[in-house]
């Protein structure tokens, strides 16, 4: 133990071994809330949600609802969650395309929702129709017209949200900003590729990744570190994995620092 | 919070058939180690679906390089009728001799049913001699692995996750509550603050620290264990104590 990663003196590894943060908040830019069909969750709800943040040093977690997703809540419940824990909670509105009127009427209050509403989600591999349909056009102008971020559910190969059509609608809408959802996951050619040919739009996030080994260390090395946002999908997944998942990849700590909480500092601020 | 030994019991060495990610040999694997202050491992072979018993023999050279002994090896097993491995007694002595703690089986790969008529001999045995059984061929296959608990309810046995990481609770907490013998690693199972849940519930004698490597590295699973909010007896138990105990336990 004594020369592994933990024991590095001064390092951001031996700060979260010794005290479970370090000297920077972090941001989980993929969050949800609530329960969900698939899996049994003890801790789903904002108060559990929130201790465990706070016990792992995350100082913001971007949620979407489950229930928002599926169309049985809308995005004013986000809202109002954010409100009870304004110091930790954000929200990204939920975007169902089989609910074009919820998309219209909920974007319409996204300024009143702020500084809680940060940007837009969408889920089109469980919605089952691609980003570049027409049902998504209306959100996808908002973003445009505002910057503002879209986290996509991404997969490899999906005929929804994979590479290709990722590509084609982070090309098409240069003012909004694309965060890739699980980094269009086992496709990491087109990773690559959604960064390197797009105008400087696209970030993508790891949901599903950190602990895998080498996955992140070939990103940076694809992408550059300032390209990559971290997440972890709570509360589907512990920040201290994710987080020693991002430390026991074998990048530089700049490169830690960077997709823990610079990039998003880049993107929305230092106060937001 | 003091450190503690952590006894991977989830790990696989040597290269696969089909370009899968390896750990090519013991130098390398306990390089990883090594870097991410890990004292001991559980090792299987990465190809022990294209051959029990050739990489039976693979583990063995394996452990022979291994000088710090580090390492503890998995047998792969196979159905008594064929006459491919010795009777019980013979088994676990050749287990013994080779520095060999546990064993394993691959029937969905060597193609036939894992019930009392094909491992009786054998997994009785097993059961008899508290000599841990991995169950890591079941790894998101419930409906078998519920059949073949059912089958072998004193095994001493340990599910490995390979397959998922999006939380089995509605599948595990079943087998934990039913078999005393059930015992689960912690690979792959990544739902916040989880693992004390699940060590409250059913004691921390019931989970080990597991990798999942080469898949996934050391460094996230330690790190999510160490902050999981258990006591400072508990976190010990899984990092490597349990696994530990498991071995010694084996009558071989």
């Amino acid at each position: 133990m004594k020369n592994s990663i933990w024991k590095k003196p001064g390092s951001i590894a031996e700060a979260y071994w010794q005290h479970g943060h370090a000297d920077f908040p972090v941001y989980d830019m993929h969050g949800h809330m609530g329960s969900h069909y698939a899996i049994y969750f003890k801790r789903c709800e904002p108060a559990d949600v929130v201790a465990h943040l706070k016990r792992a040093g995350v100082k913001r977690l971007v949620f979407s609802h489950h229930e928002v997703l599926w169309g049985g809540l809308r995005n004013q419940k986000a809202y109002e969650m954010c409100r009870q824990f304004p110091e930790h909670l954000r929200m990204y509105v939920g975007i169902n395309p089989h609910f074009p009127e919820y998309i219209r009427e909920d974007l319409a209050k996204f300024e009143q929702w702020a500084p809680y509403a940060v940007g837009l989600k969408f889920l089109a591999g469980y919605h089952k129709i691609a980003v570049n349909d027409k049902a998504y056009q209306y959100a996808l102008d908002f973003a445009q017209e505002r910057g503002l971020p879209v986290l996509n559910h991404t997969w490899g190969g999906c005929p929804f949200n994979g590479g290709p059509i990722m590509l084609e609608v982070a090309q098409k809408y240069p003012e909004a900003k694309f965060f890739m959802g699980h980094s269009i996951y086992g496709d990491w050619e087109y990773a690559r590729k959604v960064v390197t040919e797009s105008p400087g739009n696209v970030w993508l996030e790891l949901t599903a990744i950190p602990g895998e080994r080498g996955i992140i260390e070939m990103l940076v090395e694809a992408v550059g570190s300032e390209r990559i946002l971290y997440g972890t999908d709570m509360p589907w997944f512990d920040e201290f994995q994710g987080i020693g998942g991002v430390l026991s990849a074998k990048i530089s700590e700049d490169d830690m620092r960077n997709i823990l909480y610079r990039n998003a500092e880049r993107i929305l601020g230092e106060n937001w | 919070m003091k450190d503690f030994l952590f006894y991977d019991c989830n790990c696989r060495l040597g290269a696969g058939s089909a370009g899968e990610a390896c750990l090519p040999d013991v130098q390398t694997l306990v390089s990883e180690m090594d870097y991410y202050g890990v004292g001991k491992a559980l090792i299987r072979h990465t190809n022990i679906i294209k051959g029990a018993l050739t990489n039976n023999e693979r583990i063995s050279e394996f452990l022979h390089e291994d000088k710090e002994q580090r390492l503890c090896g998995v047998w792969c097993i196979l159905p008594s009728q064929c006459d491919e491995i010795p009777a019980p007694d013979v088994f676990f002595s050749q287990m013994k001799a080779a520095r060999v703690g546990a064993v394993t089986l691959s029937p969905f790969e060597h193609r036939y049913v894992p019930c009392r008529l094909t491992l009786s001999k054998i997994l009785d045995a097993a059961a008899e001699r508290k000599v841990p059984v991995l169950l890591d061929a079941f790894a998101g296959k419930w409906a078998e692995l519920y059949a073949f608990m059912k089958e072998f309810p004193r095994l001493t046995c340990i599910y490995l996750e390979s397959v998922g990481k999006w939380g089995s609770d509605r599948n595990l907490r079943p087998l934990l509550e039913n078999y005393e013998g059930f015992h689960m690693d912690t690979a792959g199972y990544w739902v916040p603050e989880g693992i004390r849940d699940l060590a409250e519930k059913y004691g921390a004698r019931r989970i080990l620290y597991g990798s999942g490597l080469p898949r996934y590295n050391h460094g996230n699973g330690m790190l999510q264990l160490r902050h999981n909010g258990l006591s400072e007896e508990d976190s010990a138990l899984i990092a490597g104590e349990n696994l530990n105990r498991l071995l010694k336990g084996a009558e071989l």
